[in-house]
C-alpha cells in the first residue's frame, strides 16, 4: 500500500485519532482516580466547584466593568475570607455552646426517645399475634446510641477534615476561576479533531448546567433555611439555628430530603413532651418553608434547569446513597443530569443526522 | 542546552505573535484592539489536521467557526441529482490562509453543518466556537459587540450575495422555462 494513498492516509488519521482519544481519556481517568482516592480531595473539588460557580459570575461582573480578572479574583476571595473569617469568629462560641449543650442533652434526648419507642411498642403488641415481634427500644439502645455517641466522639477527626477541606476548596476554587479555562482549553487539545466539537458541546453544556444548577439548589436551601430559622425563632423552639442549617443542608436532596431535616425538630419536640398545638405549629413551620419551595422555588428556578423525571430522581437518589452515602444523596442528581446531557448531545449526533 | 531552552521559548512566543497577527488581520476581529486581540487569542483554539482529515461533515451540528492560520480547506457538498440513486460529492472551493468558514454556527441554534470541509493539505485551523463568543460578550461586552457587528455584517454580506444567485436562477429557470 502507498504510504500517500487514500487507504493509508485514512489509516494513519484512524490511528492519531485513537492515540489522541487514548491520552484524553486517560488524563480524565487519572485525574478521576486522584480526586477519588486522595483523601479529602473528592469533597475539597465539589466544593471547590460550588465556589467556583457562585463567585465566577462575581468576577465576569467586575472584569465587566474594567477590573482585571485575577485582581477581581483575587478581591473577591479575600473579600468573601475575611468576612467569613469574621462570622466564624463571632459566632463560633455560640455554635460550641450549642453543640455542648446538645451533647449534654443527648443521653436525656434518647432516652426519652426510647421511651416513646417503648410506649408505641405496648400500643402496637397487636404485631406480635401475627409473628412481627421487633424490639425497637432494644435496637436503639445496641444501634443508635453507640453510633451516636461515636459521631460525637469523631467530631475533633471531623473537624480536623473540615479545616483541611475548607483551606483546600477554596485555595482550588481560585485557580478554577483564573485559569479555568486555561487548564481546558490544554485538556480538550487532546481530543482528536473529528470529536473535539462535540466535546467542546458537552463540556460547554455541562458546564452551564451545572452553574446554573449550583446556584439555584443553594440559593433555594438558603430560602428554606431561613424561613424555616425564621418560624421556628418565632415559636421559641430550642435549637433554632442548628435545626435550620440542617434543613437547609438535607434541602438540597430532593423529596426525602425535606423529610429528613423534620426528623430533628419532631423527635426535639416529642422528648420535651410538646403538645398537640405545639407539635402542629413546629410541622407547620417546615410545611410552610417546603411550600414556599415547591410554589415558588422550584417551578421558578429549579426545575427548568435539571430536566429529570420523579421516578429518575428517587433511583439516582438511592443509587448515590448505597454507592456514596450521604455525599452520593447530595451529588446524584447533577451527576445525573450531567451523563443525561452527555448521551442525549452523544446519541443526538450519531443518530439525527440530516443533510 | 541552553540553545534548546532559548530555541523553544522563542518559538513559543513566535507562535503566540503569529496567532495574534492571523486573527488582528481577520476581517471579524479587525477592529479590536491590541489588548481585546490577546482576550480574545484566549479564547480560540488551535487545531492541526492532516492532508485530507476531515473537519466537519455536512449535516453535523456545528458549534463555531474557523479560520485558516495555513493550509487550504475544500469544501464539499453531497448532493442527490434528481436523474442519479446515489449520492455525488460536489466540489465548491478551495479556501486558503485567513478565510473563515463555519461562521454560521456562531449565532444559530444547533444548525446543522451545510457542507463538509476537508484539508486538502497539512492544515493549521483557529477554531473560534459559540461559547466562545458568548464568554466574550459576557466578560468584556464592548469586544464582543465589535465582534457580533463584524458577524452580522459577514452574515449580511452572504445573504444578499445569495439572495442575488437565487434571483439569477429563477430567471434562468423561467427563460429555460419558456423555451418552446
Amino acid at each position: 500500500m502507498a504510504v500517500n494513498s487514500p487507504a493509508s492516509r485514512e489509516q494513519i488519521l484512524r490511528r492519531q485519532s485513537l492515540i489522541r482519544l487514548g491520552a484524553f481519556l486517560s488524563v480524565l481517568a487519572l485525574a478521576l482516580l486522584i480526586v477519588v482516592k486522595v483523601e479529602n480531595m473528592l469533597v475539597s473539588c465539589l466544593l471547590s466547584f460550588v465556589f467556583s460557580y457562585l463567585i465566577g459570575p462575581l468576577v465576569n461582573y467586575l472584569e465587566r466593568r474594567g477590573v482585571d480578572r485575577v485582581l477581581a479574583t483575587t478581591t473577591l476571595f479575600v473579600t468573601i475570607g475575611v468576612l467569613l473569617g469574621l462570622t466564624i469568629y463571632l459566632t463560633l462560641p455560640m455554635l460550641v455552646e450549642r453543640v455542648q449543650i446538645m451533647q449534654t442533652d443527648l443521653p436525656k434526648y434518647m432516652a426519652g426517645i426510647t421511651r416513646l419507642v417503648e410506649s408505641l411498642q405496648v400500643k402496637m403488641r397487636f404485631l406480635q399475634g401475627i409473628g412481627v415481634d421487633i424490639d425497637v427500644s432494644d435496637l436503639i439502645q445496641e444501634r443508635v446510641m453507640p453510633a451516636t455517641e461515636q459521631v460525637f466522639g469523631a467530631l475533633p477527626q471531623i473537624f480536623k477534615k473540615l479545616f483541611t477541606v475548607l483551606l483546600l476548596a477554596p485555595f482550588l476554587a481560585f485557580f478554577m476561576i483564573k485559569d479555568g479555562r486555561h487548564f481546558s482549553r490544554t485538556l480538550l487539545a487532546l481530543v482528536p479533531n473529528n470529536l473535539f466539537e462535540l466535546t467542546y458541546n458537552i463540556y460547554h453544556q455541562i458546564n452551564d448546567q451545572m452553574g446554573q444548577f449550583v446556584r439555584a439548589r443553594l440559593m433555594e436551601a438558603a430560602i428554606v433555611g431561613f424561613v424555616t430559622w425564621l418560624g421556628l425563632w418565632m415559636i421559641s423552639f430550642p435549637f433554632a439555628e442548628v435545626l435550620a442549617a440542617f434543613a437547609a443542608i438535607t434541602n438540597l436532596i430532593p423529596y426525602v430530603g425535606p423529610v429528613i431535616g423534620t426528623i430533628p425538630a419532631v423527635l426535639i419536640a416529642m422528648v420535651n413532651g410538646a403538645s398537640a398545638v405545639e407539635m402542629s405549629l413546629v410541622l407547620l413551620v417546615y410545611f410552610v418553608a417546603q411550600l414556599i419551595d415547591a410554589a415558588f422555588i422550584i417551578p421558578v428556578v429549579v426545575a427548568k434547569i435539571v430536566d429529570l423525571h420523579p421516578v429518575t430522581v428517587i433511583v439516582v437518589i438511592i443509587i448515590g446513597a448505597q454507592v456514596m452515602g450521604v455525599l452520593g444523596m447530595l451529588i446524584s442528581i447533577p451527576v445525573a443530569s450531567a451523563l443525561k446531557v452527555t448521551i442525549g448531545t452523544v446519541f443526538r449526533y450519531l443518530t439525527d443526522y440530516r443533510v | 542546552m541552553v540553545n534548546f531552552i532559548w530555541d523553544n521559548i522563542f518559538k513559543r512566543s513566535e507562535r503566540g505573535r503569529d496567532l495574534l497577527h492571523i486573527l488582528g488581520e481577520n476581517y471579524l476581529f479587525e477592529t479590536l484592539t491590541k489588548a481585546e486581540l490577546k482576550f480574545v487569542k484566549e479564547m480560540v483554539h488551535v487545531r492541526n489536521y492532516r492532508p485530507g482529515e476531515v473537519v466537519f461533515r455536512q449535516g453535523e451540528i456545528g458549534v463555531g467557526m474557523y479560520l485558516i492560520a495555513s493550509g487550504s480547506i475544500d469544501i464539499l457538498v453531497e448532493d442527490i441529482p434528481a436523474d442519479k440513486p446515489e449520492k455525488q460529492t460536489v466540489f465548491v472551493t478551495r479556501l486558503g490562509v485567513g478565510d473563515f468558514f463555519g461562521e454560521l454556527s456562531l449565532v444559530e441554534e444547533n444548525g446543522r453543518r451545510t457542507a463538509t470541509a476537508v484539508t486538502s493539505v497539512e492544515t493549521t485551523l483557529i477554531g473560534f466556537f459559540k461559547p466562545d463568543l458568548i464568554e466574550i460578550v459576557e466578560r468584556n461586552p464592548s469586544t464582543g459587540v465589535k465582534i457580533v457587528t463584524r458577524l452580522a455584517e459577514v452574515l449580511g454580506k452572504r445573504l444578499k450575495e445569495t439572495t442575488v444567485k437565487v434571483t439569477e436562477l429563477k430567471r434562468e429557470m423561467r427563460r429555460q422555462m419558456e423555451k418552446p
